[in-house]
């Protein structure tokens, strides 16, 4: 639902004006020095007079999945990568119940914790008294030489001898947090990103260069932040593969990709629509799934 | 930096180990002074120093003796079906069986836990009002009469361990390409029951089954409504062979689920023993 209406065009010409202008005052970073690109100063000038718009429909996302009746949409504006200076091609409604959800921040400690250390296995060892080399004669006899009394030149009281408690073979730290709680993370996680003002939404990845200053200028441009993390769920066009590839703060993943550790460590979130429709879909289906029989990889005749 | 900063829940949850270390936490540590408990040295659990410890004194009785042999089903009432049935999550008009049930999360049976099926129970007899054929493993004569007054049918029948586990989780055996095992008989002591036609049981006589019928309407008083002219009459009155686990399904098929495909028996030994 939109409610912008008429004013659609109007309102986002002020928009990319105020930032122009914010642009050309001058910004200086952490070192004192302005950090404004060469190559977007002599932009910044002309700026002044925002290049026409060509009005072309916008796209406007609805929901395919319905909304329960006592919640509203979020909304977001719907991006586009083709220039640096471009301005919102759409508006995007999104589930509440994904992308508005209890911000839980247990939940998202929990995720990223769990993400952290379930892959671990520790591969620690250290000898015991019985497994060090040597140490199974009385060194000296129990009475009589005039020194303390010992069993073996192994115990853990000797220089050179077994460790007590120490770190005992390889440990795994392997468990499972239940599906739903792993679930619930990537929805506050995803609500915790639009509420901070980090989600960007793109209609899809295509840029007009493969180069990743383009890129980089583009994220500096519209205050992404140092760090941003691009979600599709297509095939990526060459141009954004070969851009990413060559720059260490941004980072290109597939749909399945997406986890609660890495939308923590990034500051920004690009998806596409697609991507979008796509999380919906498989975030919401948990809400409303049966309890597995037997497991969800195995083939179910009334749900996928 | 990123802007979400996460933290955990300060909750009691976890147990602190006592440190006995220094000032208060150290010296005895908690242990007191001398003695077997100080040395970590005492008697088992129960000992009561000598006197006949509670659970030798108290004699023994057989109350939990074959506990893990005992026959066990599941309670269904009839209040949770018709809630099942009123929510859709239950088709009434194909026959209800235990695959059903068990897809529709009615019931969760557990055939390793000694579980033999479903019962059906009394509770919701005054406002069950659905027309199924529903096959269980048990059943009163109470819901008998309301089920069969609302024009339905209910069937006793019953199934192995193995065949239980079958009828429950199907998807997994039919992955498992073996064929479809045929159903196997009642134990000595549950003959007479699914032999008896007051129990619908599915080994009793159709003829004195329906006799059973009009007694229990005359008992219970209501009318039995007229099957015959019933427009579900044919789904109503599909019942299972005493040796076939799946409905449409015969005893030595196989079930090739990824090129669904059904593959059957073709030598005479094998068509011998299935249709035993």
């Amino acid at each position: 639902m939109i409610r912008v209406g008429l004013n659609f065009g109007l309102r986002l010409r002020g928009g990319a004006a105020a930032r122009a202008l914010s642009m050309s005052s001058g910004q200086t970073g952490p070192l004192g020095t302005s950090t404004t690109p060469a190559s977007l100063v002599n932009v910044a000038a002309q700026a002044e007079k925002p290049p026409p718009v060509i009005l072309e429909t916008p796209i406007l996302r609805e929901c395919p999945i319905a909304i329960p009746a006592h919640r509203t949409p979020v909304q977001a504006w719907v991006e586009s990568l083709r220039h640096y200076d471009d301005q919102p091609v759409g508006l995007a409604d999104l589930h509440p119940d994904v992308f508005a959800v209890m911000p839980r921040v247990d939940i998202l400690h929990t995720v990223a914790i769990w993400q952290k250390n379930f892959k671990r296995i520790s591969y620690a060892k250290v000898k015991t008294r019985a497994e060090v080399r040597g140490g199974g004669k009385k060194p000296w006899k129990q009475k009589g030489s005039g020194r303390a009394r010992h069993g073996s030149i192994r115990s853990p009281l000797w220089r050179g001898g077994g460790v007590v408690h120490g770190p005992r073979g390889p440990t795994s730290y392997y468990y499972m947090l239940p599906m739903k709680v792993r679930v619930s993370g990537l929805k506050v996680a995803l609500t915790t990103k639009l509420m901070q003002d980090n989600l960007h939404i793109v209609d899809n990845l295509e840029l007009p260069t493969p180069d990743s200053q383009y890129l980089a200028n583009l994220a500096q441009y519209r205050r992404w932040g140092q760090s941003v993390l691009i979600v599709d769920v297509n095939e990526m066009p060459e141009n954004i593969t070969r851009a990413v590839a060559g720059l260490k703060s941004i980072t290109l993943v597939p749909g399945l990709g997406l986890n609660v550790h890495s939308m923590l460590k990034h500051e920004t979130l690009v998806l596409t629509l697609d991507t979008v429709a796509f999380l919906e879909e498989k975030l919401l289906w948990h809400d409303v799934r049966y309890t597995a029989l037997y497991p969800f990889r195995l083939p179910y005749c009334d749900f996928p | 930096m990123p802007s979400a900063v996460v933290w955990e829940l300060p909750l009691p949850m976890k147990t602190e180990t006592k440190c006995k270390r220094g000032r208060h936490g150290g010296n005895k540590c908690g242990r007191g002074n001398k003695g077997y408990a100080r040395g970590g040295n005492r008697p088992r659990l129960g000992f009561e120093g000598g006197q006949t410890p509670f659970y030798l004194a108290i004699p023994k009785y057989g109350y939990n003796e074959g506990h893990s042999l005992r026959r066990q089903y599941h309670p269904l009432s009839l209040r949770r079906l018709q809630y099942l049935i009123d929510l859709g999550r239950l088709d009434p008009t194909q026959p209800i069986d235990l695959t059903q049930l068990t897809n529709s999360r009615g019931v969760t049976i557990q055939p390793l836990k000694r579980d033999y099926g479903v019962q059906l129970v009394e509770e919701g007899a005054d406002i069950f009002s659905a027309k199924v054929n529903i096959e269980v493993q048990m059943a009163s004569e109470l819901v008998v009469a309301v089920i069969e007054k609302n024009g339905g049918i209910i069937t006793t029948a019953f199934y192995d361990q193995r065949s239980l586990d079958i009828v429950c989780k199907p998807v997994p055996f039919f992955l498992r390409g073996q064929p479809i095992p045929k159903r196997m008989l009642p134990p000595e002591d549950l003959v007479r029951y699914y032999t008896d036609p007051k129990n619908r049981g599915y080994l009793a006589d159709p003829s004195k089954v329906l006799e059973a019928r009009l007694e229990l309407g005359k008992k219970y008083g209501y009318v039995l409504p007229d099957m015959t002219k019933d427009e579900l009459f044919q789904m109503l009155s599909t019942r299972k062979d005493p040796r076939q686990i799946f409905f449409g399904l015969a005893p030595g098929w196989v079930v090739n689920m990824s090129e669904k495909k059904i593959l059957k028996p073709v030598d005479e030994r094998l068509l011998k023993y299935y249709s035993s």
